[in-house]
């Protein structure tokens, strides 16, 4: 019995540490810079991001294949474009590459993904999307003016 | 009679060490196949869009069909009451629990996704026959395994009779809920028809009664067991008996299917046009599967071991291509997406046979869950007591001088 | 350095009201066949998708529906055509008794009573409430028992590793997939599939997809001109896709 209550503690000690590592101020992949790197915090902070993020992913997935609720702020397609780290040349490099975003702390607490077998790991937009200019008038227009409204923030906050 | 005593399977160690090997690099070639398979997707097996269930299934299917049939000698010494076979009924009960898990196995290693078992553990759509089958598989193997105890033990063996009944009871649905997988497609003209449940069964009769000859046969040369006389009579009867029904559900089966207007096209398919499907029902399931066998133990040329030895064979052989017919064969023939045109031209292949051709992957994950299946019965037999000290000798203590051979 | 870059007050206030009037305006000038649903809000039965495809408009030797679908879910294969995924494929059939010979577009027909969804053991291939069948891939196992209760043919197995899976149609290897109406397309308001995009921009027009529980929407329009008749009457699947015209 002493026997246990020492290898509980002992585990105890060694994983706690682990599980409460913060990233705050650190940058979030070792190559390469990413939207996030940027951002103070994820769409939650980052405590509970770092403990809960897969009941997040795993609640939406359910929402959207099952109800079709495409809200964005839970949704693993978000993540990656956050997330995703741009070489210096521009390019995107996959979310689950070693040293980057998912996989470095996956690596360390050994615990497997399997998102990655069907989920992109980079955004990529479906070639018809890129070709059409009609179809999607909707979502097209939006992000533009998304795209404009972030770039006058930040153009503004570095001034 | 009245007092049977069980004993450990005793062999020589060399000799079940050597098996025990041999089964179990069978064992592995199998899982590093299902592990190739999995690692590399299924475009490496013979299976395709077309031909969506191949060998695998062939052998999984045939496996969980033997499953329920060898537990025929158990059923019938408790639930019809045969004294003549109630020392043979712990075997047949082992032998039914590892050609199920043996067959289970290889279902669950050929999905796609196979690390998702446990998905299909705890989700359940109940409106899937599959799901059905779900439970009753690992129903199976409970109730089995408590009828095995109740065999065994003689303070629970009071109970025997009961639990024999309802693992009977259990193994009809169980083989009905086999061919229902079958028989409630719709789409497809080979299968939409309620005949495959029964035909299952009278298949899963017939072919578990040849594998528990062999193995019985099999286990004899080693261990010095005597088989009467009666049994080898009675067995061939029920044999016989069994090769006959199988003749008529299966008749049953094609005539059924040419009286369905729509299904006119796929009889005429499968025996007369079918090129090697047509061939291996009339040359693979019909002769070699029933018609020899009927014909060697009828004569009374052979003597009644060699009869049953060589039918058994060909049963088992039969078995495997009439599997081959009603899974492949099935696929084959291309669905009837337009039942008043003819389809010319398509990419995806809707107007032409479909041929398959299994790859080495598939022989392999097959053959694997063949030899566990009977490794689990050698584990089993030499671990605990399932073989009886003699079988219906009255007169001798001494079963370990008997000979081998009536 | 980043001054050539810079918004001027002016470009932003010309550049701004450019984004809302497009926001605010332009939607609005678009003509509606469906309301498009907010991105929050659960899909229900109050919305029937559907398709109608027009038998006499389809063209023979016109491919553009399919390569349409390719694009828009990256359904790009091995050259190896008995694995590779179809979602949507031509068929050329010939009318036994008239000899009449007729082309068209083959894909999921969104049975209301789906076969595929019965047999499916985890509940994975399911029909969404507003009539889309489609696989959870995420409790998907692999076993093929839908494809083997298709009278269609419309489901592919994922027979290979893949990587190139576009953000907005994941899919991979060990799970069975099929024409989902370019559900992500239309969960976020588009008003058309990829292939009746691709059918109307050849100019053909043979594909009508839209809601059928709206007697105004494209589909319902089409159906009410032309008689239209489901594949396999006889199963009694009653799918949301019909063909006009044979």
């Amino acid at each position: 019995m002493s026997q246990l209550i020492k290898m509980l503690a002992i585990s105890i000690m060694v994983f706690v540490p682990i599980s409460s590592h913060s990233h705050d101020g650190e940058k979030h992949s070792l190559i390469g810079e990413s939207k996030a790197d940027k951002l103070d915090q994820c769409v939650e902070p980052t405590e509970v991001m770092q403990k809960e993020h897969f009941e997040f992913l795993y609640h939406q997935r359910e929402n959207t294949v099952e109800k079709g609720i495409r809200t964005k702020n839970h949704s693993l397609a978000n993540c990656i474009d956050c997330h995703v780290s741009y070489d210096e040349k521009g390019k995107a490099i996959p979310v689950n590459a070693e040293g980057q975003f998912c996989q470095t702390c996956h690596v360390k607490t050994a615990v497997n993904i399997d998102c990655f077998s069907c989920h992109a790991t980079v955004p990529r937009d479906n070639s018809s999307k890129i070709k059409s200019t009609g179809y999607n008038q909707n979502i097209h227009i939006e992000s533009t003016a998304n795209n404009l409204v972030e770039y006058y923030k930040e153009t503004n906050y570095e001034k | 009679m009245d007092k049977i005593t069980f004993t450990k399977f005793i062999i020589d160690p060399k000799i079940f060490w050597s098996n025990f090997i041999l089964l179990g690099i069978f064992i592995l070639i199998g899982f590093g196949c299902s592990h190739y398979m999995e690692l590399e997707g299924h475009y490496v097996t013979g299976m395709n869009n077309q031909i969506v269930w191949g060998l695998p299934h062939i052998f999984a299917v045939l496996l969980i069909v033997i499953a329920s049939g060898v537990l025929n000698i158990a059923s019938i010494s408790s639930v019809f009451d045969k004294k003549l076979y109630k020392p043979l009924a712990p075997l047949s009960a082992l032998l039914a629990i590892s050609f199920l898990i043996a067959g289970l196995a290889i279902l669950v290693l050929d999905l796609g996704r196979p690390n998702r078992l446990i998905v299909a553990m705890t989700t359940y759509n109940f409106v899937s026959i599959f799901s059905w089958n779900i439970f009753l598989y690992s129903g199976f193997a409970v109730v089995l395994a408590a009828y095995i105890w109740t065999m065994l033990d003689r303070e629970v063996n009071k109970y025997s009779k009961f639990m024999g009944t309802f693992a009977f009871g259990w193994r009809i649905i169980l083989t009905t809920g086999t061919g229902s997988i079958f028989g409630f497609l719709v789409a497809r003209e080979a299968y939409s028809t309620a005949i495959l449940a029964p035909l299952f069964i009278v298949m899963s009769l017939l072919y578990g009664t040849a594998v528990y000859y062999l193995v019985l046969r099999i286990i004899s040369k080693f261990h010095n067991t005597y088989i009467p006389k009666d049994v080898l009579d009675n067995l061939k009867k029920l044999s016989v008996i069994f090769l006959f029904a199988n003749l008529y559900f299966l008749g049953l089966y094609h005539v059924t299917n040419m009286y369905i207007a729509k299904h006119w096209d796929f009889e005429i398919f499968i025996l007369s046009s079918g090129g090697i499907y047509t061939l291996s029902f009339w040359f693979g399931q019909v002769i070699i599967g029933i018609v020899l066998p009927i014909i060697i133990l009828s004569s009374n040329k052979f003597g009644t071991h060699l009869a049953l030895t060589i039918a058994s064979f060909l049963i088992l052989l039969g078995s495997f291509i009439a599997m081959y017919v009603i899974i492949i064969g099935g696929q084959a023939y291309p669905l009837t997406i337009f039942p008043d045109h003819v389809i010319i031209d398509s990419s995806f292949y809707d107007n032409v046979v479909h041929s398959y051709i299994p790859s080495i992957y598939e022989f392999g994950l097959g053959i694997g869950g063949v030899a566990l299946a009977l490794i689990i019965t050698l584990i089993g037999i030499a671990n605990f007591k399932f073989l009886p000290t003699m079988i219906s000798s009255p007169h001798s203590s001494e079963p370990s001088d008997k000979t081998t051979d009536s | 350095m980043r001054n050539s870059s810079e918004l001027t007050r002016r470009e932003f206030i010309v550049k701004s009201v450019t984004a809302i009037s497009a926001v605010y305006v332009i939607p609005d000038l678009i003509p509606k066949a469906v309301a498009a649903k907010p991105l929050d809000l659960e899909v229900s039965a109050k919305t029937k998708w559907a398709i109608n495809v027009d038998v006499n408009k389809c063209v023979d030797g016109c491919t553009a529906c399919v390569e349409a679908c390719v694009d828009e879910n990256g359904l790009y294969g091995f050259d190896r055509p008995e694995t590779d995924s179809q979602w949507i494929r031509k068929l050329r059939i010939k009318d036994i008794k008239t000899d009449k010979v007729t082309t068209l577009p083959m894909m999921c027909q969104h049975c209301e009573n789906p076969p595929c969804v019965d047999v499916c053991p985890t509940g994975a291939s399911f029909r969404r409430e507003d009539g889309i069948v489609m696989v959870n891939q995420h409790t998907c196992i692999g076993c093929r028992y839908c494809m083997m209760a298709c009278p269609f043919k419309a489901r592919s197995f994922v027979h290979e590793n893949l990587t190139e899976q576009v953000t907005s149609a994941p899919r991979g290897k060990g799970c069975v997939e099929s024409c989902n109406l370019c559900v992500n397309r239309i969960d976020h308001g588009s008003e058309t599939t990829a292939c009746e995009e691709a059918c109307m921009k050849e100019g053909h027009h043979a594909i009508t997809f839209g809601d059928l529980a709206d007697p105004n929407s494209r589909v319902s329009l089409a159906m009410q001109a032309k008689p239209s008749r489901r594949l396999r009457e006889d199963l009694k699947l009653k799918q949301r896709v019909t063909y006009s015209g044979f």
